[in-house]
């Protein structure tokens, strides 16, 4: 009896996570295997290096590059515009406020990465875009800063909670010895804290970048999705955008939905070689550490 | 004689821990395992009632209890009859009495008279009834660091084992709590065999038996807590029980 | 040396405050410009107006993302949390272990669009499933399932492996350990991830915009109806540029169930540390 409820359990687990296991597989080999057409049919000249993209058009073209590079330029630019804010907060509620106070502030900081992107879209859309339009004298504000701009606020929880985390620490280990030596906080934080958590700020921004890539909603509102390429001021569609705004118009099995897939496949690609290098770094790191 | 192993041999991948370790323990006797820290006396303990698998450990050679093979018993049944004590007190997140329940209950008993019948018995027997009987439904995790480990002691004793193995019951305990559980363990050796792994020499000297002294996953030596302490025939265990003393 | 240090300090308290403001000024705007909003006409009424939506209420979305939260939140979380105990008590290889982690890992990391995309063509094109509160959340599960899995497992792990040995010492099996010790104890950071795998699949649009998710409809009666979603709902507003009153108002609703989850996954993750 007794072993029977626990063979029974056993089966349980077992095939939930083998289900788990299943779907995870079915979702990898699904956009492996509908992404094949296309690879098939279209060269990598044409999608990684010519310049057009209109799969609809009588006289078709498939090139991914004006979107991977729109992906890129607003993911860097956020990221270039997220870290130095990011790592300073770090510090800040580190060295700067009381424990209790920091805390309030790093779970609200925390709670933004449950703030559902449609919401950063909207808010970007009516105040960033806005802002922008009326300031920068521009027609309209939806652009690559914009989307970079609203994507940086997305960020800070990723990488204010990974700094703070190793500032805290490297703060249990030097502070005390450094202020021994009289010199003062700012200065400790300057050439202690900071080069040690170096190596941790990095890998926070590498991870951070691997979610910028990915985010679709919010950065979809506030670009102005035209598959051109990118610059600055300008309107530019990301490859997350053009699956989202393109994946009900393709008719199914035909190769503007293979495309799809594709740009699906080569947004995973990118997202993978970031953990990757993050991962090593991180292991990297570990062993010099034990 | 009720355990006895034939040159048991413990790997942890390909590290080699214990090396064909011979030793047999009496019944109803109290038996010290001493010796530096990563001798392996911890794997010995645990390859025991088979929880070294749980850790990804692999014996080789052979356990008897009562002159059985460790490997044709059950491992339930086994680890039922051989009963283990960690370092540091792991009481469950329940109250002290679902403690005291929580095996009995596994084991079939439903009658609610029983169940406070074994666990007022344990806990008197672990000299804890005196002290929690107002408030059996407390959070075990509020109790004293002595008090959980002679907890931990009493629900051990509620599946009725044979044998008890304590990892250094008391190396996170106080002088009084230590001197506490050292009676509460000659008490119980009436009624089961005690295995104990210390690195409190006095401690073995004032309680134990018998004293085996470990190296290097070796077993250097075995005998009467007096021979051992004061005449031992291996130098290495004189080197240590006067380097100790020191 | 000075102007170091002075430029040192400058920047560090500088975006110590830049991020404090922003973030405690996103969550103040938005309950400041939707509180107007929301009246007990709003939550309960259904859309109305030419076109539909300027005027009524959201009442069918904030049931369709409820629904479609536990839905997929009870799927994700019961698959979840089998693998998380498989994982942890149950794979003796250590390369399937390893295997099966890397996964996850990865899934966690395909950006939702692209789960959507599968999602649609696999369910809804393919199976021929029709878009519906049910093609939409099994989308969602997949999206949470790796978010879900991994974070149980780190709940799995906060109970002391020697507590787990503990009870196996007394002679008692696995399952039991799990069921009556292990699960008990680990209950409230199990909960936490339900809650934020539940939040997180209740705000996405991506995946539900082609799998389920419509302009307008009523509150889904089976599991083959179409639903309308706070997040979507909120997009077709803004995007159609329908009203942005409604849209506070809306987007209100949202943060606040988010709000109040997170919170309660917060607090209740706490009192587990005293």
């Amino acid at each position: 009896m007794k072993d029977l409820k626990e063979n029974i359990f056993r089966t349980i687990i077992t095939i939930g996570a083998v289900l788990s296991g299943i779907l995870v597989l079915l979702v990898f080999f699904y956009i492996l295997k509908e992404s094949i057409p296309f690879f098939r049919e279209v060269s990598y000249k044409e999608y990684l290096f010519s310049s057009s993209w209109r799969p609809l058009s009588t006289n078709p073209a498939y090139s991914f590059l004006p979107m991977i590079s729109a992906t890129l330029y607003v993911s860097f630019l956020a990221i270039l515009i997220a870290t130095p804010l990011s790592v300073g907060c770090g510090l800040f509620l580190s060295f700067n406020t009381s424990k209790k106070s920091s805390r309030i502030i790093l779970s609200f900081i925390d709670m933004i990465a449950g703030i559902p992107s449609v919401i950063f879209g909207f808010l970007g859309l009516v105040l960033l875009v806005k802002f922008l339009e009326r300031n920068l004298d521009m027609v309209s504000g939806e652009s690559v800063l914009a989307g970079a701009l609203l994507l940086s606020v997305m960020l800070f929880p990723y990488i204010v909670t990974g700094c703070t985390e190793t500032f805290m620490k490297a703060k249990d280990i030097y502070y005390g010895a450094s202020q021994s030596l009289g010199v003062s906080k700012w200065y400790t934080m300057r050439r202690i804290i900071l080069p040690f958590a170096r190596k941790s700020i990095f890998v926070n921004m590498i991870l951070a970048l691997g979610r910028a890539i990915g985010e679709t909603m919010a950065v979809m509102m506030v670009t102005g999705n035209s598959p051109i390429f990118p610059k600055l001021l300008g309107r530019a569609e990301t490859i997350p955008s053009l699956i989202a705004l393109e994946m009900g118009t393709a008719t199914y099995k035909s190769l503007h939905y293979s495309s799809l897939y594709a740009a699906g496949l080569i947004l995973i690609i990118l997202v993978l070689i970031i953990q990757v290098i993050a991962y090593m770094i991180n292991k990297a790191g570990m062993r010099r550490i034990g | 004689m009720i355990i006895r192993t034939e040159d048991l041999s413990v790997y942890y991948g390909y590290k080699n821990i214990l090396k064909d370790v011979n030793v047999t323990f009496e019944k109803n006797k109290i038996t010290a395992i001493i010796g530096p820290s990563g001798c392996g006396k911890t794997t010995f303990l645990k390859s025991l009632n088979r929880t070294i698998e749980e850790y990804g450990g692999k014996t080789e050679g052979n356990i008897y209890l009562n002159n059985e093979d460790i490997m044709n018993i059950p491992v339930q049944k086994l680890r039922n009859r051989i009963g283990m004590v960690f370092q540091t007190p792991v009481v469950f997140p329940f109250s002290i009495y679902k403690n005291m329940t929580y095996a009995p209950i596994y084991y079939g008993e439903r009658n609610s008279q029983k169940l406070k019948e074994t666990a007022l018995k344990y806990l008197k027997i672990a000299g804890l009834y005196e002290e929690v009987k107002g408030d059996l439904d407390m959070q075990a995790t509020k109790l004293s660091g002595g008090q959980q480990q002679r907890l931990v002691i009493a629900r051990c004793l509620t599946v009725n084992p044979e044998v008890i193995l304590l990892d250094e019951p008391c190396s996170a305990l106080d002088i009084k709590n230590t001197a506490n559980i050292e009676s509460m363990l000659l008490e119980l050796k009436k009624d089961y065999t005690i295995i104990i792994v210390t690195h409190n020499l006095a401690q073995a000297k004032r309680i134990a038996d018998y004293v085996i002294y470990m190296e290097d996953g070796t077993v250097v030596e075995m005998g009467k807590t007096d021979d051992i302490f004061d005449c031992p025939l291996d130098s290495r265990t004189k080197e240590y029980i006067t380097y100790m003393k020191n | 040396m000075r102007a170091k240090e002075l430029m040192f300090k400058f920047w560090v308290i500088l975006s110590g405050i830049i991020i404090t403001v922003i973030t405690f000024g996103l969550f103040l705007y938005i309950l400041y410009k939707g509180i107007g909003v929301v009246t007990p006409e709003f939550i309960i009424g259904s859309p109305k107006g030419i076109p539909l939506g300027t005027q009524g209420g959201v009442f069918p979305a904030i049931m369709g993302s409820i629904l479609s939260g536990l839905i997929s939140g009870i799927l994700g979380g019961v698959l979840g949390l089998c693998t998380a105990i498989y994982l942890n008590y149950y794979c003796k290889n250590e390369i399937i272990r390893k295997y099966i982690l890397n996964a996850l890992q990865c899934l966690a990391g395909i950006p939702s669009v692209v789960i959507g995309l599968f999602g649609y063509t696999f369910l809804v094109v393919g199976l021929g499933i029709s878009k519906s509160l049910l093609s939409a959340s099994i989308t969602l599960t997949v999206m949470i399932i790796p978010f879900i899995s991994i974070r149980m497992k780190k709940a799995l792990e906060e109970t002391s492996k020697e507590q787990y040995i503990s009870s196996l010492s007394l002679g008692i099996p696995k399952g039991y350990t799990i069921v009556k010790l292990i699960i008990p104890s680990a209950f409230k950071y199990i909960m936490t991830s339900l809650g934020l795998g539940t939040v997180f699949a209740m705000g996405a649009t991506a995946p539900i915009m082609y799998t389920g998710v419509v302009i307008v409809s009523g509150v889904p009666g089976k599991l083959t109806d179409p639903f309308m979603a706070l997040p979507y709902h909120l997009y077709i507003l803004v995007n159609e540029g329908l009203s942005v009153e409604m849209a506070y108002g809306t987007a209100f609703v949202l943060i606040v169930i988010v709000l109040f989850i997170n919170i309660a996954c917060h607090f209740t993750g706490k009192n587990e540390d005293v």
